[in-house]
């Protein structure tokens, strides 16, 4: 007899965890969020990988099926091959958007300075051209929307202060501005203490599905949860329809045990056209995971998400 | 025998504070942080007037001579009501920094809402009537001072991010006043120093022979709370991100009883300066967040600061 989903929406695959530190080809402390793409029958994962010195970099994993990947045995991108002072640390939680014939990559640089969200655009992930910091530190969680807004790119980041998602608007990539609010965490809720982009936002037919991490702090450390929201497609800081309930929380025991225990954080998601949404997550910042379900189903959530 | 005033660099007007909640024709908490004009021999200047409902609005102060004000009857920027920027403004507005380029006043200042605080700017010609332009910062930012004219084609301006948790001075670009980027780090807080634990950009920057001079202040936190003291940089003319020197003293610390005692004790929180002709600094400072001050000295003396070792804190020090 399958497992029970138990409370989630999302189904775990039955191969999870799909990679874990043993996949890594060389060694390493930890497996971070995964960014996700489809090039052609190819599936490639982004991975932060952290050192067993604690720097973390973003590392390149290729799957036919989507669920056994190969990860290869050099970095993509790393703090050592960065020119910036900004990305000294670590480079870390990359998030991948398709938008004018350009995969862009949204990641975390770390430095002493601070956290800041930095920009990168391949057209083969062979070769990487670095756009440099787009932020002021301590921002977060930064995703490019697959779309322009009035000739303007829109990015969704976590300022660090307000523990909230915003959006900023660029002409050109370089300079942005006029942030906008979209959504806060909520008193009582799942997510009553900080909030972040999880996915980039996935067009749908009701608009924009933002899958986004919600945060409750307890008194042994956060619980960090997946949670679904939509917004307007002309519009997108409109908050159309938000979930009253997580679809997917640590349960699993490679969600509750590891370095940071009762973490599912998603950088990435895909959407095929036969309507499946597979979300792929890190757990407990330990290993990288995958859950899928029709995605008619994360809106119905979103519009109607009783609790009991 | 004259109490000494201990061992700052700057000179106190023996008159301070020039303005306190008695000279404020309406009713209010506290009237502090300013930022003054002089055009046309006269000078004007923003004040924050905190309310005694708790939060700040912007009123006009005026002078012949830089030293006795009359503040206008009626406060000349609140909080929006209407629009976004009634969500933006919420809990008030504060420390306006006036920068004048190409003939506008464009004032720079701290918007405080339910999210945290951050720069907006507004433009104003006639200091009656003031557009508001944009929110430029995202939330958790304050003290941002706009360079007087564009470098290397850009605006720019300096300002306080919180990075890895700590308050350093930062500099960002923009084409177009609305649009911030290239954000890059110009100086951090110093251990051991008077400016330990955070920094921010007071004073508009001031276009020097040695560079860009600016007036900051630096935060010592005690366990009895915060000192603030106001200190001296220098920034490169064509790359601000590049500091050139900094003072290793303060220029002004808190000492006197108006310096000392208020709402929040202990803070010299300079955020305008007047260049007169004759190369004399008029500094302007809100006292213990509860009345308005200022100090001069020499030009010369704010640029030797930037550049002096520590021992030559005692030589420099004003006439």
């Amino acid at each position: 007899m399958p497992i029970r989903a138990d409370n989630d929406i999302i189904v775990r695959s039955p191969h999870n965890p799909l990679i874990n530190i043993h996949d890594i080809p060389g060694r390493c402390s930890d497996i971070w969020n995964a960014g996700v793409v489809r090039v052609g029958a190819e599936h490639l994962l982004l991975l932060t990988v952290e050192s067993l010195e604690g720097r973390s970099g973003i590392y390149k994993a290729h799957s036919y099926n989507g669920t056994h990947f190969t990860v290869e045995d050099r970095p993509l991108m790393s703090p050592d091959d960065s020119p910036s002072p900004y990305e000294s640390l670590s480079i870390r939680d990359p998030r991948i958007t398709f938008l004018d014939d350009c995969y862009y990559v949204v990641y975390l640089a770390e430095s002493e300075m601070g956290l800041r969200l930095a920009m990168a655009r391949t057209r083969d992930f062979q070769s990487v051209e670095r756009l440099g910091c787009v932020t002021q530190p301590d921002v977060k969680n930064g995703a490019l929307f697959p779309a322009k807004f009035d000739g303007s790119y829109a990015l969704l980041e976590r300022p660090n202060a307000a523990n909230s998602i915003w959006m900023s608007f660029s002409a050109d990539l370089a300079f942005w501005g006029t942030p906008r609010v979209v959504m806060a965490p909520r008193g009582g809720y799942w997510d009553s203490d900080r909030i972040g982009a999880a996915a980039p936002p996935i067009a749908i037919e009701e608009g924009w599905l933002l899958l986004y991490y919600g945060e409750k702090i307890t008194s042994a450390g956060p619980l960090v949860r997946l949670g679904a929201a939509v917004l307007d497609r002309q519009e997108p800081w409109k908050v159309l329809h938000r979930s009253n309930i997580p679809i997917l929380s640590p349960r699993e025991k490679y969600e509750r045990v590891g370095d940071i225990p009762n973490v599912i954080f998603s950088c990435g998601a895909l959407l095929s056209e036969d309507g499946e949404l597979r979300v792929y997550y890190g757990a407990s910042d330990s290993c990288i995971c995958m859950g899928a379900v029709p995605v008619e189903e994360v809106v119905a959530i979103c519009k109607n998400g009783r609790a009991f | 025998m004259p109490p000494r005033t201990g061992r700052d660099l700057l000179h106190r007007w023996e008159r301070n504070p020039i303005l306190t909640l008695d000279d404020v024709p309406f009713r209010c908490n506290t009237v502090f942080n300013c930022t003054p004009v002089k055009a046309d021999g006269r000078y004007i200047m923003l004040v924050r007037v905190e309310g005694l409902q708790g939060y700040s609005v912007f009123a006009l102060a005026r002078s012949g001579d830089g030293l006795h004000f009359e503040v206008d009857r009626k406060p000349v920027m609140t909080p929006a009501l209407e629009g976004p920027w009634a969500l933006w403004e919420e809990n008030g507005i504060e420390d306006p920094r006036i920068t004048r380029i190409d003939g506008v006043y464009y004032v720079m200042y701290t918007a405080c809402s339910r999210y945290g605080h951050y720069i907006a700017l507004a433009r104003t010609e006639d200091f009656q009537h003031y557009e508001r332009m944009g929110v430029v910062s995202g939330p958790g930012n304050k003290d941002g001072v706009l360079f007087p004219e564009k470098i290397n084609g850009l605006y720019a301006r300096l300002d306080r991010p919180f990075g890895n948790g700590v308050g350093s001075i930062w500099v960002s670009y923009s084409p177009d006043l609305i649009h911030w980027g290239r954000s890059e780090r110009a100086f951090p807080p110093r251990a051991r120093y008077w400016d330990s634990y955070r920094i921010g950009a007071s004073c508009p920057p001031i276009r020097t022979d040695r560079g860009w001079l600016e007036i900051y202040h630096g935060v010592k936190m005690t366990s009895a709370g915060p000192i603030y003291r106001a200190g001296a940089a220098m920034l490169d003319l064509d790359n601000p991100a590049k500091l050139l020197g900094r003072s290793l003293i303060p220029l002004l610390s808190p000492r006197e009883e108006y310096e000392r005692i208020g709402d929040v004790g202990n803070v010299v929180f300079a955020s305008g300066a007047v260049v007169e002709d004759d190369g004399e600094v008029k500094l302007y400072y809100g006292a213990a967040d509860t009345s308005i001050c200022v100090a001069t000295g020499p030009l010369e003396l704010f640029i030797e600061s930037c550049f002096a070792g520590e021992e030559a804190g005692d030589g420099a020090r004003a006439k």
